[in-house]
């Protein structure tokens, strides 16, 4: 009897029970899920981009609403400054001609 | 979903041995497939360390070794036939030598640690003793002597168990 022949035969590779790589890929599936934020670094790149952006835009809009409001203010003070004048011409012109005497 | 498909890949195409090497080693389906399931979990955590199918293969193949020995150290499992170690008539029916390969997986049982795992690479993986020294961490010499030894043992047990059956004596009660 050749011995070896026989360890050939005795210890041939044996199949696993039937479902064992379905298990193993399932379990791994499960057990070794990473946190997305972890695997995904250009998904939270552009989360934080967009955020920047948005803040950006938020503090700028902000500013532009800030110097309309001023302008429109200077715009007001400067027509209630022109009417302002104009009444004090047409009261001067009327204090004068309430001063010219009735012939 | 690429590191999904090829972990599920790499499972598929080297379940076998990984598989067949903890049970010849190990002699139990049960623990065999428990170990053989925490070396593929151990796989996919060190996925992106692997370079390619052969790599895979070989790091599959050293580390359920050292598993499988660290799993009877710890514990401490004796050479026996469980319940789970019989395989069921179908299965004994697709094996004809059955009986016989039984006995000698059981002498392989016997052996000691060490050159147990050297038999069942060797004869099972059909390596070499380099590739074995390489394996195991041992120099290709100690492989040699376990191989020879192993060898002499399982003749030795075999012939007297060929002269038992003869003589009518059954190995298992020494009647």
């Amino acid at each position: 009897m050749n011995v070896e022949n026989e360890l050939r035969k005795a210890l041939r590779r044996q199949s696993p029970p039937a479902g064992f790589a379905e298990r193993v890929i399932a379990k791994a599936g499960g057990q070794f899920r990473t946190p997305w934020w972890k695997f995904r670094p250009l998904v939270l790149a552009n989360a934080v981009a967009l955020t920047v952006v948005l803040f950006a835009g938020g503090v700028i809009y902000q500013r532009h609403e800030e110097q309309r409001a001023l302008d429109a203010r200077r715009q007001l003070v400067t027509a209630l400054n022109v009417t302002r004048v104009s009444l004090q011409k047409a009261q001067e012109r009327i204090r004068r001609a309430a001063a010219k005497p009735i012939l | 979903m690429f590191v999904a498909l090829e972990f599920a890949r790499l499972v598929r195409a080297n379940q076998s041995m990984v598989f067949s090497v903890a049970l010849r080693f190990l002699r139990n389906h049960e623990v065999a497939e428990e170990v053989s399931q925490d070396v593929f979990l151990q796989l996919y955590q060190n996925l992106g360390r692997i370079q390619n199918e052969a790599h895979a293969a070989w790091w599959l193949r050293r580390t359920i070794c050292h598993r499988a020995i660290d799993e009877v150290r710890k514990r401490k499992l004796r050479p026996q036939i469980g319940l789970d170690s019989i395989p069921d008539p179908a299965a004994a029916r697709q094996e004809p030598d059955w009986l016989q390969n039984e006995r000698l997986r059981r002498f392989v049982e016997a052996l000691p640690v060490r050159p147990r795992m050297v038999v069942v690479l060797r004869y099972q993986e059909d390596l070499d003793p380099t590739d074995i020294a390489g394996l195991l961490g041992i120099p290709v010499s100690t492989v040699k002597s376990h191989l020879h030894r192993s060898l002499a043992v399982l003749r030795a047990r075999l012939a007297r168990e060929s002269a038992r059956q003869s003589e009518g004596v059954c190995y298992e009660c020494g009647k």
